[in-house]
């Protein structure tokens, strides 16, 4: 194979022996070709070696380096969301609770307020119904006095005109009854 | 400089004359251009590597770039055997991608259009890559030239194919390089010079021309030194996973 390679590089030094001058490509003229391979294989060693042995392992670790910090900010990221979604539960049922307390507490003071509510109205009622009571029967009372007294006053006032017209005095037993007579006809007109 | 296009790829001596043993070793515009693009590469590192910033800097961001624009071309296409020849592919890469770039400026030189240094990398990868084979497969690797799934009849054949296929591997990977760099240089100046002798009156033709050129040119310098660092991958590749 070697061999091969050998001839092929003699075959193009000879045509590029020949045809350099005329041809004018400079790049089949040999006279430079050992020292563009020494330099070659010179810079590009030294190139090599700074590469692999300085700048690559840098820009590696650099590259690591920010890898390894975007995990760890996305893992602290997805902690803090876990933390903030159980504290989100958390004041959901804080929240959810809180209502159910505020409902039972209006139940319970529904219920004592209509309970107050109904007893004050009941013994009220019974205060009005016992007034009411006494106030009819003295009602009934002042009838009845009034009653009499209208007779007693009518009585008066009948022998007091009586006596004016006629200037006789009458019989007081006969007043009464005329005045009775009449009371009775008339008594439920006005009470 | 002015005629002949091919006047931009002599190598001519600066400084005194090195001699060793009967060999002419002296430093050469040519040397110079390899020196300036490793020197570029170095600088480039250096100041990207500077400051390890969590958030990268544009210098950094670049360099970590090409660290893992590399990383991913060697993994997906030679596996994770790989990984050990990773400073080679990525020296490799950078060096003919800057050594293109370079040569890109006016008035300087391309290294890489020059077929005796693009035939002493790919010979090297082509040696590297054939004992790399060799010592992890043996005599198996040989069987790099039968594959499997092909007729009897046409196996011969097919073998020879393989053999002649797998030794024309340096030459055209060298030949690739090289003559992509020559001629689009050459077209370059070739069209340069047209807008000198057209002038005032014609030369804007020439002169679009040569700026879309450029364009062009510096995509196949980015392309090339690509190409040449992937089909090196795949060279390995064959030599690490032996399922030809």
């Amino acid at each position: 194979m070697k061999r091969y390679l050998n001839f092929f590089i003699a075959l193009i030094a000879i045509q590029g022996d020949l045809y350099a001058a005329e041809a004018g490509m400079p790049q089949l003229d040999p006279k430079y070709w050992a020292s563009q391979a020494f330099w070659l294989i010179l810079v590009f060693t030294v190139l090599y070696f700074s590469i692999s042995k300085f700048y690559l392992p840098k820009i590696k670790n650099n590259l690591d380096d920010r890898e390894n910090r975007i995990k760890d900010d996305i893992e602290d990221a997805n902690k803090s969301k876990e933390l903030s979604e159980s504290k989100l539960k958390e004041y959901e049922k804080i929240l959810e609770e809180a209502k159910k307390e505020v409902i039972k507490i209006q139940i319970e003071s529904k219920a004592k307020l209509d309970k107050d509510i109904h007893e004050k109205k009941e013994k009220i009622e019974k205060e009005i119904e016992k007034e009411l009571i006494q106030a009819q029967k003295e009602i009934a009372d002042l009838k009845k006095n009034s009653i009499s007294d209208i007779h007693n006053i009518s009585k008066e006032i009948a022998a007091n005109i009586i006596e004016n017209i006629s200037g006789d005095k009458l019989n007081e037993s006969s007043i009464k009854a005329a005045v009775e007579e009449i009371s009775k006809k008339n008594v439920g007109k006005y009470l | 400089m002015a005629g002949n296009p091919m006047q931009q790829f002599s190598v001519h001596k600066i400084g005194p004359e090195i001699n060793i043993g009967g060999v002419d070793l002296s430093f050469t515009n040519a040397s110079l251009f390899m020196v300036i693009s490793a020197a570029i590469i170095l600088i480039f590192l250096f100041v990207g590597t500077k400051e390890k910033k969590i958030i990268p800097g544009k210098v950094q961001l670049i360099a970590e770039m090409f660290y893992t624009f590399v990383a991913k071309m060697i993994s997906d296409t030679a596996g994770s055997k790989a990984k050990p020849y990773f400073p080679f592919i990525f020296s490799l890469f950078m060096f003919v991608l800057f050594c293109n770039m370079v040569g890109m400026l006016p008035y300087s030189f391309t290294v890489t259009s020059h077929i005796i240094v693009t035939l002493i990398m790919a010979l090297f990868i082509f040696i590297a890559v054939t004992i790399i084979g060799f010592a992890k497969h043996g005599f198996k690797y040989l069987s790099i030239f039968v594959p499997s799934g092909v007729p009897a009849v046409l196996l011969p054949l097919i073998t020879v194919i393989e053999i002649i296929s797998y030794l024309s591997r340096p030459v055209s990977l060298s030949v690739r390089l090289f003559a992509n760099m020559m001629a689009g240089h050459t077209m370059l100046k070739v069209f340069g010079g047209f807008v000198i002798s057209l002038g005032l009156l014609g030369g804007w033709l020439p002169l679009s021309f040569s700026v879309a050129l450029t364009g062009l040119e510096i995509l196949v310098a980015f392309l090339q030194a690509y190409v040449f660092a992937i089909l090196t991958c795949i060279y390995l590749n064959d030599a690490l996973n032996l399922h030809h």
